[in-house]
């Protein structure tokens, strides 16, 4: 018992939480409108976009990369793919977009995984240009405009509920949409290649060092091209459920996000030099941005301290994760989380 | 590896060599036949609205200018709205007017265009600034190089030859109100929504509505605790904010909005909430996006003043100064809402017309855009 209190005490996890459960309480005690079935409801579908975004910016920050295309990658996906069944005058369920949605993701994570795994150059400038290519591609190319309305199907998915919270007192109703199933989905899928597959240990092991992994007979190249093309899958699909859940596509809604995504893996205790982080993490860190971002109002931070607000969070945030770390001790305390995922 | 290298080098290359190519030669057709490309377009939209006897006026000087409107950017159906004007009145004079946009809503992006602009040695050019103030300098320049400038929503430019207001600022937010309080039957709480608390003609009409209702809807009341929230010219953050909005104020009625994105934004958290006829909006709309919202009665109407004649009013303008007209109040820039146009109190600059429309469920569909 005593050992398992320890080992709480020094998880990243465990700070992340205690900050998250501190801020609903006060948040609970501004607005009396925390732990409101409706309001449960609208954050955890305000998560499913962010919480993919983050997925896949997690693996990669874990493997020693960073990856700062996928709001590109995401809007050209979902542009494309609206665009193109919306031309068709496509009338059937949203299976097909998202196959298409997930090739074309395959497509555009090969172009990042090619330059960072193959050709070795820095992730960061490699995923700045294809952000750019990606965006003009899109604005310039497909002269990408907003569209107003979506196939039936893709709205279908982004709005029929799940499950549908109304709260008694105030008459309030909120849904959740059926693609807060398909997040879930992918973060099982997620935790389950991390923990249990050669891939998923390339991906930490490579993080923590790449020479060592390539020594141990990782393939390196391999397993960070399959990353960024796993990168690209998870975005497009983010990018067809916001776009689903909208009910329309705004081409440049979602650019800008990356600072944010990246602000709440790192919150979430993934060291932002790689090889060490956990899914858990990684969602928690995520959860309290977007409980940040979406609760300034019922706070009642006003309108115009609400950026300090969020930016204060993410130090305070970042520091007790960074003085935890240091704390139970970088070299043992890196092999310990190598191993457990 | 180091052969894989120079490979990727020089693909990289050869690339962005053909990408250079290509990218010229779709600009050079877009600016040409964007004339002839906008001609048969001109017979479906109401022959051209008022605008044709206007354009015969100045029909003499066909060809003699090049007239350039730079919108915010290109992909907002604002300003696609706006080409659509500027590429019809290109057809009907026959002169060298084209729309020229960034790719995104960026100040700098639009200053370096303007700069590009004025190296070209266009005759005049017709802008919608990003950020005002850091686009003066660059608007010095063209004025200096004896390019007419013209701005749209730009009421605080310095380096202009005029700027266009579509109707004044108070005109405009009392217009929103007007619409709000019918929706909300003149009675109840409400909040203004503005893109940015820092952005300046949002806050304005925002202001002038709140005004408006304290002379004219003494039923109605303004939130207290959040007078004025933010939607980042964002439709999903609209959504979000107005969602928090609703829970934590039981009593709120109404919001107002300004951005295009708001009120369409506010309009999906009423719906999904399940306050459709208990919580109303109004605000800036574009008629194509929010045909849905306006049947299923979710939103009682939208205001807006249709982008495509401001573009025209602007090159209209742009004309009459290189010719050489003397602008004196009232100006008639032969566009519907711009015929009897009055200086802003205080301004030898600003002018203002009453170019606003209202959008509801009976005509939305009647404007082709």
């Amino acid at each position: 018992m005593q050992l398992k209190i320890n080992k709480l005490l020094k998880q990243n996890e465990t700070y992340i939480f205690l900050i998250i459960l501190a801020l609903s309480f006060l948040i609970q005690i501004r607005s009396g409108q925390f732990y409101t079935s409706n309001n449960i409801v609208d954050i955890m579908s305000a998560m499913i976009v962010p919480g993919l975004f983050a997925i896949g910016e997690f693996l990669v920050i874990l493997s020693g990369g960073i990856d700062v295309s996928f709001p590109a990658l995401a809007s050209l996906t979902a542009y494309a793919t609206t665009k193109m069944f919306l031309d068709m005058g496509y009338e059937g369920s949203v299976f097909l977009p998202l196959i298409v949605a997930v090739l074309i993701g395959v497509v555009l994570g090969a172009i990042n995984g090619f330059f960072v795994g193959y050709l070795n150059l820095p992730a960061m400038i490699v995923t700045l240009g294809t952000s750019s290519v990606f965006k003009g591609f899109m604005q310039g190319t497909l002269e990408s405009k907003q569209l107003a309305v979506i196939p039936t199907g893709m709205k279908d998915f982004g709005t029929v509920a799940v499950y549908t919270a109304t709260n008694a007192q105030s008459g309030l109703s909120s849904r959740l949409p059926i693609a807060f199933l398909l997040f879930v989905a992918v973060i099982l899928i997620a935790f389950f290649v991390l923990k249990y597959t050669m891939f998923g240990r390339g991906i930490y092991a490579i993080g923590g060092n790449e020479s060592a992994a390539y020594n141990a007979g990782f393939r390196v190249k391999w397993t960070k091209f399959l990353l960024y093309v796993f990168a690209g899958i998870v975005a497009s699909i983010a990018g067809i459920i916001r776009v689903c859940m909208m009910q329309q596509c705004h081409p440049t809604n979602m650019l800008g996000m990356e600072m944010n995504i990246i602000a709440g893996v790192v919150l979430g205790g993934t060291a932002i030099v790689g090889g060490r982080g956990t899914m858990t993490g990684c969602i928690l860190g995520t959860l309290l941005i977007v409980l940040v971002e979406n609760s300034m109002i019922l706070i009642g931070v006003p309108v115009v301290w609400k950026n300090v607000f969020v930016g204060l969070l993410i130090v305070v945030g970042t520091i007790v994760s960074a003085y935890q770390s240091s704390h139970s001790g970088i070299g043992k305390g890196h092999h310990k989380k190598t191993e457990e995922a | 590896m180091k052969n894989m290298k120079k490979f990727a080098a020089l693909f990289m290359v050869t690339a962005m060599v053909l990408v250079g190519i290509t990218g010229c030669g779709s600009n050079a057709e877009e600016s040409a036949p964007a004339a002839e490309g906008a001609a048969p377009a001109e017979g479906e939209s109401a022959a051209g609205e008022d605008a044709a006897p206007a354009a015969e006026e100045s029909a003499p000087a066909a060809g003699d200018y090049e007239i350039v409107v730079v919108p915010k950017d290109s992909s907002n159906p604002w300003f696609v709205r706006m080409d659509t004007g500027v590429k019809e009145y290109a057809a009907e004079t026959g002169m060298n007017v084209y729309q020229k946009g960034t790719d995104e809503i960026d100040a700098t992006k639009q200053a370096q265009l303007v700069q590009d602009l004025i190296a070209q040695g266009v005759d005049a050019i017709c802008v919608v600034p990003v950020d005002p103030e850091s686009l003066e300098p660059v608007l010095k320049q063209a004025m200096d190089a004896g390019i007419v400038v013209i701005a749209h929503e730009g009421a605080s430019l310095e380096n202009v030859n005029y700027d266009i207001e579509a109707f004044s600022n108070s005109g405009y937010g009392a217009f929103i109100m007007d619409n709000l309080a019918e929706a909300m039957g003149e009675e109840g709480v409400y909040t203004t929504m503005v893109a940015d608390v820092t952005n300046a003609s949002h806050n304005e009409w925002a202001d002038a509505g709140v005004a408006w209702q304290k002379e004219h809807y003494p039923n109605m009341t303004l939130l207290e605790e959040e007078p004025r929230v933010e939607s980042h010219d964002n439709g999903d953050t609209a959504y979000n904010v107005a969602k928090e909005l609703f829970k934590k104020y039981p009593d709120l009625k109404g919001i107002m909005g300004t951005s295009s994105f708001d009120a369409p934004g506010v309009a999906r958290a009423i719906d999904e909430l399940g306050l459709v006829d208990k919580a109303y909006t109004s605000g800036t709309g574009m008629p194509g996006d929010n045909a849905a919202l306006l049947k299923s009665g979710t939103v009682k109407s939208l205001t807006l003043w249709d982008p495509a004649i401001a573009g025209k009013a602007m090159i209209s303008l742009a004309v009459k100064v290189l010719d050489g007209e003397e602008i004196g109040a009232p100006v008639d820039l032969g566009v519907e809402g711009y015929e009897a146009m009055t200086f802003r109190e205080g301004s030898s600059t600003v002018l203002e017309g009453e170019g606003w429309i209202v959008i509801d469920a009976d005509n939305v569909d009647s404007f082709g855009f």
